[in-house]
């Protein structure tokens, strides 16, 4: 197999780059990355490949310049984000559109992805909390019904890629789980929310409640939740506004 | 003994704990009631003590609430609690009826998990460990991780004192460090789970694979009607919804006020110190008390004026209440959640109608099961607190009451059992629906002994006997029952024949008017029994003399019942039953128009004292047994004149009917020494008098007497003992084959004691009485008392069957069912359904044995190829 060239580089993050090779894209992780991360995303997304969903495939996991390298294929088109931005008038048009995606992908199974629950737990407990309001957290995930639908983790329109062949592609499986859509959907309209959106998330959560027939209060229920789980990001502008969400309690 | 204790923080010291908790349980259990009692007071006196400075504490530690009200809460929880439950028993037998031979002992479930809430911290600890002493159980506490230290002080002085008072150390314990993981472990470890909390709690509790009792959130809409005494209502709000700063979990969450008094009621409260919200403050509220849906952590328990600090809305700082007029009750409305805080919604309603629709509204929001109050008053509106009563999916409805006393219970009204878990029911996803107290924490054992049922012996008020005796009891009618108007019914051959003369001539005589009804042929039907009701209604009798054999005294007693009852629903008297005291239907009491007398002109069915009838639906050819004691006829005459003349075959059938009805009564499972002395004896007379009777015929008047005292003496046995599976099959083949009723039974009634007699049986009968199967030792008492010898039971019964052969014969009934003309083919294609039917007659239940259907069909078969 010939050496992979990389060419062009798409995104940077701090811990990645992409870069295509062709009809390739290539995430190189950062020297020290985990092992263990890299290849439970490369699995992550085998995982879902096999559902059907259409989704950028694994080619290959390997090593570039001793960086640990996921090799996808490449797929040419648009994010669902830019076209949002160069086309506000069209916004109502391309929410729908990104809702549809994800209740189609809400409909799929994986059973041997790991369990949203079990991340959700892991998270409040990092996520440096006071004790009584991890209890809180805790408490009321256990309560939450327990699902197995795929959840993306970070679905949001920048992780939509609109085909030039005609197929909206989802990307990024870093974050893939299988637990409650809802708690997807929270976490969906925290983004929006936190990308300073407010008018965007409700769309989005009304669209979605309108279409999956879930009453809201059933997904607020998850904002707590995934709200204590993106402290553990520690982003310190976004602490008092997630502080405030995560500080509630159940009715008695 | 706080020394001894092992701080618990983490799940390897918590199951170490928990062995603890259970071995000491282990002992406790074996306390008796004067030990527990004891316990019971020194704990809830403990606690009573420690009122105050646990109200400081618990405070102090949650930031939330008032001190002054949780010293009521302290309070309300030992010595409330204490006095609810000083004199129940709990241990041991708690009841005992030695007469029906039933008694219940109280039993500890084993070792409790309690869940305690932040709003109560130190009063929930006290109730649960209190409740949990009386009922010796062990318990062990899972506090809140924002009230942990109260809530452990609280259960530390409860422990001391009963451990001091004699209770088993370390029978109550806590986790020092709560975590969910901990307190999910004790919910799995316990035996059950007293789960006080919200939603998630609860269901934590209810999913942890234990019997929880749970309870689960309130939203309690308060309705003040236009009736209401407004004072009272506002200021009983008030009241409630400032006490411990809101944070009973049974507390007022929206006024529902009508229209015409609001003005009054919002004047009334902003006099008692309530901030009434402009709309720019209720928006800035709304956005602090609910956050996504969720109620914010911070205003929970906290006064008025600081929650309206948070909002950024001035008010004095003695506001006792922030009222939002909103008109949503739908859950995008804030002030339509539960809010824990002296916060209120306030509606205004147009009608009372419009009232309960909201009020049911807010119960659906997020309070199914819990409280909802009304006020009105009670003495005329009577009506819209049915109404209110019935809308309300909550297990608790309070009246004129400040709901947060109101529902715990025993403040504002006695009755109502004192608790601080409130059971919301099935509504809230609960097990219990009322407040929790000890029998919830108690395993009741019912220790059941066996009795026989009540058994009786009844039979006509008056039976006349010996030749020529009619006229003589006849003149009862004029001399000591003064009737007026008789209705007589007959067959039309006896009427025809004379019969009926003796009757009409001697009330001729006494100047009783009377009338005939002659339609009823054999195998009466339910159109000529409704013709006959239909005459007697007009001719309106006071008496009704039946006359003639079986079928005209049947149709006679159901044309009784359709004119003492023309509303009574006839299918509905036809149903089966299992037991004869328990029948679902109850039947209609007879006697109000008309006195029955009952005169048989055959010896054989006995109808003459039975509670029984048979009519056919002459449409569908169905026969209905009718079986009440009210068809009991009122007087029997058995006057052997009106026999003299029975043509042989008749006295062959009816005589071996009657020799069926004393064999079936005395192998019955309901059989007593009162109807075994008339089988006996009524079997000895048929064995010797009939094949005389049958013989001689008029020429032998003692053997007609001896016959018509037989029919009469087994009906009375089989009025009392019932029958069996004989008659059931003979029921069937008489209606399908068209054989004469004595004549079916005659052909398997040697079948059927061939089938009852033996000690293993497929199935024997179900009756308290029948302890073990004996048939075969019943048929050999009656070959015994007939004298026909044998060395054993088994030999006995053989001579017995054989003696029935013989009489059979003698009095020309042939040998199987073939040999009446029946066609094999025909016989085998209604087999099945034959057998079906005569498992379910109504005299299938008294059979000693209880009979398969496949084994009623080998018997059908025997029967039909005879020997």
């Amino acid at each position: 197999m010939k050496a992979i060239e990389l060419e062009e580089l798409i995104a940077e993050r701090p811990a990645k780059k992409v870069y295509r090779s062709g009809d390739m894209a290539v995430k190189v992780f950062n020297e020290g990355y985990s092992k263990a991360d890299v290849l439970n995303e490369a699995l992550n997304q085998a995982r879902v490949e096999e559902t059907g969903l259409p989704i950028p495939k694994i080619l290959e996991v390997t090593k570039i310049d001793g960086k640990w390298s996921i090799v996808t294929q490449f797929i040419k088109g648009k994010t669902l984000a830019q076209l949002m931005e160069e086309n506000p008038q069209k916004l109502n048009e391309y929410m729908n559109r990104f809702v549809d995606i994800q209740l189609m992908m809400h409909s799929k199974k994986a059973p041997l992805l790991n369990k949203l629950r079990d991340k959700m737990n892991r998270k409040i407990s990092e996520s440096g909390l006071d004790a009584t309001t991890r209890y809180e957290l805790h408490t009321r995930l256990e309560s939450m019904p327990k699902h197995t639908k795929i959840c993306h983790g970070d679905f949001n329109p920048s992780n939509i890629i609109v085909g030039d062949d005609g197929v909206d592609y989802i990307i990024d499986w870093s974050h893939a789980t299988q637990g409650n859509a809802s708690a997807d959907t929270a976490r969906t309209y925290l983004l929006f929310c936190l990308a300073g959106e407010p008018g965007k998330a409700e769309m989005y959560l009304n669209l979605f409640c309108k279409k999956s027939d879930t009453a809201r209060q059933y997904v607020q229920q998850w904002l707590p939740i995934v709200a204590a789980s993106q402290l553990v990001k520690g982003n310190p502008q976004e602490r008092e506004f997630l502080l405030r969400w995560t500080n509630v309690i159940d009715y008695e | 003994m706080e020394n001894k204790r092992i701080i618990i923080d983490g799940v390897d010291k918590l199951r170490l704990a928990l062995d603890r908790v259970r071995e000491a349980q282990k002992t406790f259990a074996t306390y008796t009631q004067e030990q527990v009692d004891k316990i019971f007071l020194a704990a809830a006196s403990a606690a009573n003590k420690a009122r105050i400075p646990l109200a400081k504490m618990a405070v102090e530690e949650t930031g939330m609430g008032v001190v002054e009200d949780k010293v009521i809460k302290n309070h309300y929880a030992s010595e409330y609690i204490y006095n609810a439950y000083k004199n129940t028993k709990t241990c041991g037998v708690i009841e005992e009826d030695k007469e029906f031979g039933i008694k219940k002992i109280a039993e500890p479930v084993g070792v409790i998990a309690a869940v305690i809430p932040t709003t109560n911290p130190t009063s929930t600890a006290i109730f649960k460990i209190l409740l949990a002493l009386k009922t010796r159980n062990g318990i062990i506490i899972s506090p809140h991780p924002r009230a942990k230290n109260c809530t452990i002080e609280a259960s530390r002085i409860v422990l001391e004192a009963a451990v001091k008072a004699g209770a088993p150390e370390g029978i109550v314990d806590w986790i020092d460090v709560p975590s969910l993981e901990m307190t999910n472990m004790i919910m799995r470890e316990a035996d059950i789970i007293l789960a006080t909390g919200g939603p998630g709690m609860v269901k934590a509790a209810y999913s942890s694979g234990k019997p929880a009792i749970g309870v689960g959130p309130g939203n309690t809409p308060a309705i003040i009607d236009s009736s209401a005494d407004i004072l009272l209502a506002v200021n009983s709000i008030i009241h409630s919804k400032t006490f411990d700063n809101g944070m009973i979990c049974a507390s007022e969450q929206a006024a529902i006020v009508l229209d015409d008094i609001y003005d009054k009621v919002k004047d009334e409260f902003k006099k008692r110190g309530c901030y009434f919200l402009n709309e720019k403050e209720i928006e800035k509220v709304r956005k602090t008390i609910i956050i996504n849906g969720a109620l914010n952590a911070k205003i929970v328990g906290q006064p008025a004026h600081k929650i309206a600090e948070l909002a950024g809305v001035k008010v004095p700082e003695t506001t006792k209440i922030l009222i939002g007029e909103v008109e949503s009750v739908e859950l995008t409305e804030e002030f339509a959640h539960e809010k824990l805080s002296p916060v209120l919604a306030m509606y205004r309603a147009k009608t009372f109608a419009e009232a309960l629709d909201k009020a049911e509204k807010l119960v659906e929001d997020g309070g199914y099961g819990h409280t909802a109050s009304v006020y009105l008053n009670v003495v005329t509106e009577k009506d819209k607190l049915n109404q209110f009563t019935e809308r309300m999916k909550t297990c608790r409805i309070l009246v004129n009451t400040p709901s947060s006393f109101g529902g715990i219970g025993d403040l504002y009204n006695f009755k109502l059992a004192p608790s601080l878990t409130l059971g919301c029911g099935s509504w809230g996803g609960n097990s219990v629906s009322d407040n929790v107290g000890v029998k919830h924490l108690l395993n009741i054992k019912t220790v059941a002994e066996r009795r026989e049922n009540m058994l009786w012996f009844r039979t006509p008020e008056k039976v006349y006997i010996k030749r020529g005796c009619l006229p003589v009891a006849l003149d009862e009618l004029k001399n000591v029952l003064g009737k007026k108007k008789v209705f007589i019914v007959t067959d039309t051959f006896l009427y025809e024949n004379g019969f009926t003369k003796v009757v009409t001539d001697k009330l001729d005589e006494m100047g009783i008017t009377h009338t005939t009804f002659y339609d009823v042929a054999p195998d009466p039907t339910l159109d000529s029994a409704k013709k006959g009701a239909s005459a007697m209604h007009s001719f309106r009798p006071d008496c009704i003399i039946a006359l003639g054999g079986g079928s005209a005294m049947d149709a006679a007693k159901i044309m009784w019942v359709l004119y003492e009852h023309p509303e009574a629903d006839f299918m509905d008297m036809a149903m089966r039953f299992a037991d004869i005291r328990k029948r679902v239907y109850t039947f209609p009491r007879m006697g109000e128009k008309a006195y029955f007398i009952a005169i048989p002109t055959s010896a054989g069915t006995g109808s003459e004292v039975t509670p029984f009838a048979v009519i056919t639906d002459e449409k569908t050819g169905i026969k209905y047994p009718l079986a009440d004691y009210e068809l009991m006829p009122d007087m029997a005459i058995v006057d052997p004149n009106l026999m003299m003349e029975m043509p042989k075959g008749l006295t062959a059938a009816s005589g071996i009917d009657a020799m069926t009805h004393a064999l079936e009564a005395y192998a019955s499972m309901l059989a007593t020494d009162y109807t075994d002395a008339l089988a006996l004896k009524a079997l000895k007379i048929i064995f010797e008098y009939l094949p005389r009777a049958y013989a001689n015929g008029a020429n032998d008047p003692d053997a007609r007497e001896k016959m018509a005292n037989a029919s009469t003496i087994a009906g009375m046995a089989f009025a009392n003992a019932f029958l069996g599976v004989c008659h059931s099959m003979a029921h069937k083949l008489g209606a399908f084959f068209h054989l004469p009723h004595g004549i079916a039974n005659a052909l398997l009634i040697n079948e059927v004691i061939k089938f009852n007699a033996t000690d293993t049986p497929t199935k024997m009968g179900t009756f308290p009485q029948y302890d073990h199967p004996h048939a075969i030792a019943r048929y050999a008492e009656i070959a015994d008392y007939l004298g026909l010898g044998g060395k054993n039971e088994k030999e006995k019964v053989e001579n017995l069957i054989k003696k029935i052969e013989d009489l059979k014969e003698k009095v020309g009934i042939k040998k199987n069912i073939k040999e009446y003309g029946i066609d094999e083919k025909d016989f085998l294609s209604k087999l099945d359904e034959m057998a079906e039917q005569a498992f379910d007659d109504q005299c299938t239940g008294a059979n000693p044995r209880y009979p398969l259907m496949s084994e009623i069909r080998e018997m059908y078969l025997k029967a039909y190829h005879g020997k």
